[in-house]
């Protein structure tokens, strides 16, 4: 089921969290209600950690990760570096990156086996990705826009993608994602997806201006609907009922 | 934040539409025509939602732009009023989103009211606009219609909480907000920094006579009185001079003791009946020239009779700046 909140006002709240299978990063300031929606739904499970991003507060917009790894921009700084390394699971690798389109989580949408990436991303940066978070990464645009982790939000069990995205796209994809895709919007009507949501196998939360009904399609779509639980051996029946060509 | 006006030509004709801020201008026999002068801030053109145009008059076609691929500081505009529709929602909150600080509120259900009152209040856009983009917003609303409502009630203690520190003032804001309620409206007018000033006297024009239109036209009596204001609320930000007694030694008042960040606040702040200030949490990294000021919030109370010298006084600061 997915939860609504805001960050100090604002319903941008993918821009201030970054959230995976295996831990969420959270923004520092603002209340603690925040933090704590957080905590209530995830404590049990994964790490729910505090963090700065190069100084500021967009952890979402400037990290990307999955359950294998976090890749961080050029601009975190050491100290932020060492903290996540800490805080976040051994099995989580955490790296620091140099690549000039500092704004990672802007420019890939990744789940735990694909990831979209801006079309002029670094060829080292890609290898990266493909090596740290152990993902097959696609460049593509969605709807037209480069910046495909904006507008997509992904899991392991659907996507959510920019309204305006053509049945074509749709179709090529959620072939190549091998997940099922759904063009909606979120908190009223918003397209930026990914900075008004985020999602993971078992939980998401959204911005509380998102509409009942948005909130429904988030939870079809991403398989939400409350009977599910984390790792519930969704991934090992993953590979009989999907092909994938190598 | 709501996009740059793009330059275009001006408009060949004056439409003008069957809102009652259209009446008032059809009334108004002396609409100053839009001119070219240096600056060339072009006035604004009244339409309204509904999409009724009608051309009486005909003016020049303005031909000339700025030279292509320079862009030499000058940007052309037409700002159009319009009544406040449900579309609006994301540039209406983008300007609200300061009003109350850093408190965490009901924005969102306060833009809903807003938009929802489409009898008295005003946004401007720019013609043509496909991004619809807000620059600035003018309202006013009942403090008594709206008291059941969430978000007035986060207002009024938020309000309250702040004049507490103010012993006189918090008994009679109290009173405004409790008892005389009915008769108060909470003025909120919010706006891009850089819209021109020759924006603000039509701007505030057309928000009280739609007040005083509101008093006829309404459908219902309750509705009618609840537009006949006695008291306005507003709540601004202003700059202060952190050491304000420095000031006094200077016989050159180049820094003043206030600075006003919207220049009406001057007049409402002369005419009020009784404000006061408080400090913001945020403090903004300040520009140069702001460096010896902080930013406060100001609530004030001006009463209804003041308007029209209100009115008078925003027309020629706005004339002689």
């Amino acid at each position: 089921m997915a939860t609504r909140l805001q960050f100090e006002n604002s319903c941008e709240i993918g821009a201030f969290s970054k959230l995976t299978n295996a831990y969420c990063l959270t923004a520092i300031g603002g209340s603690e209600n925040f933090y704590s929606a957080f905590e209530a739904e995830l404590a049990d499970v994964i790490p729910v950690v505090k963090t700065s991003i190069g100084g500021t507060r967009l952890v979402g917009f400037l990290s990307v990760g999955n359950k294998n790894g976090l890749l961080l921009p050029h601009t975190t700084t050491d100290q932020e570096l060492q903290h996540l390394r800490n805080s976040l699971p051994d099995q989580v690798v955490v790296q620091r990156i140099e690549e000039k389109l500092s704004a990672l989580g802007n420019c890939i949408a990744c789940n735990d086996h694909v990831a979209l990436a801006h079309t002029d991303l670094d060829k080292e940066t890609e290898e990266l990705l493909a090596d740290v978070l152990g993902v097959e990464v696609f460049r593509q645009t969605v709807a037209g826009n480069v910046l495909s982790g904006s507008y997509c939000a992904l899991s392991n069990r659907g996507g959510l993608v920019h309204p305006h995205t053509s049945i074509e796209d749709l179709d090529e994809l959620s072939t190549l994602l091998q997940v099922p895709l759904v063009a909606g919007t979120v908190n009223r009507g918003s397209e930026a997806i990914a900075a008004g949501m985020v999602v993971n196998d078992w939980t998401a939360f959204c911005g509380s201006d998102t509409t009942a009904t948005e909130l429904s399609v988030i939870d079809n779509v991403f398989m939400l609907r409350g009977d599910t639980r984390p790792g519930d051996g969704f991934d090992g029946m993953r590979k009989s009922l999907l092909d994938s060509y190598k | 934040m709501p996009r740059r006006p793009r330059r275009h030509q001006r408009l060949k004709s004056w439409p003008i539409t069957f809102s009652p801020f259209g009446r008032a201008l059809a009334r108004m026999g002396s609409v100053s025509k839009p001119k070219r002068h240096s600056e060339s801030i072009e006035n604004h053109t009244p339409s309204s939602s509904n999409g009724f145009v009608k051309h009486p008059l005909d003016e020049k076609p303005e031909g000339s732009e700025s030279s292509d691929g320079e862009f030499d500081g000058v940007v052309q505009a037409d700002f159009a009023f319009f009544d406040p529709k449900p579309n609006d929602f994301h540039g209406v909150k983008t300007l609200l989103q300061t009003y109350l600080d850093v408190e965490e509120w009901d924005l969102s259900g306060f833009v809903d009211l807003i938009l929802e009152q489409t009898t008295v209040g005003t946004v401007v856009k720019v013609e043509d606009d496909e991004d619809e983009g807000i620059f600035a917003l003018a309202t006013a609303l009942n403090l008594s219609r709206y008291r059941e409502q969430k978000c007035i009630i986060q207002l009024k203690d938020l309000f309250l909480a702040k004049a507490s520190q103010e012993k006189g003032v918090a008994d009679q804001l109290r009173v405004l907000l409790g008892e005389q309620a009915h008769n108060v409206g909470l003025l909120v007018s919010q706006r891009v920094v850089n819209l021109p000033p020759q924006l603000l006297p039509p701007l505030y024009d057309s928000l009280f006579n739609e007040v005083s239109w509101a008093t006829e036209d309404e459908p219902t009596e309750e509705l009618r009185n609840s537009f006949r204001f006695k008291h306005y609320v507003m709540l601004s930000k202003i700059y202060k001079h952190k050491n304000p007694e420095q000031k006094r030694k200077r016989s050159d008042d180049s820094e003043e003791a206030i600075v006003y960040v919207k220049p009406e606040d001057e007049i409402f702040h002369k005419l009020s009946s009784w404000s006061f200030c408080f400090p913001l949490r945020t403090q903004q990294p300040a520009p140069h020239e702001m460096k010896n000021y902080r930013s406060m919030g100001l609530i004030m109370a001006v009463e209804a009779d003041k308007i029209p010298t209100f009115r008078q006084e925003l027309g020629s600061l706005i004339n002689e700046s």
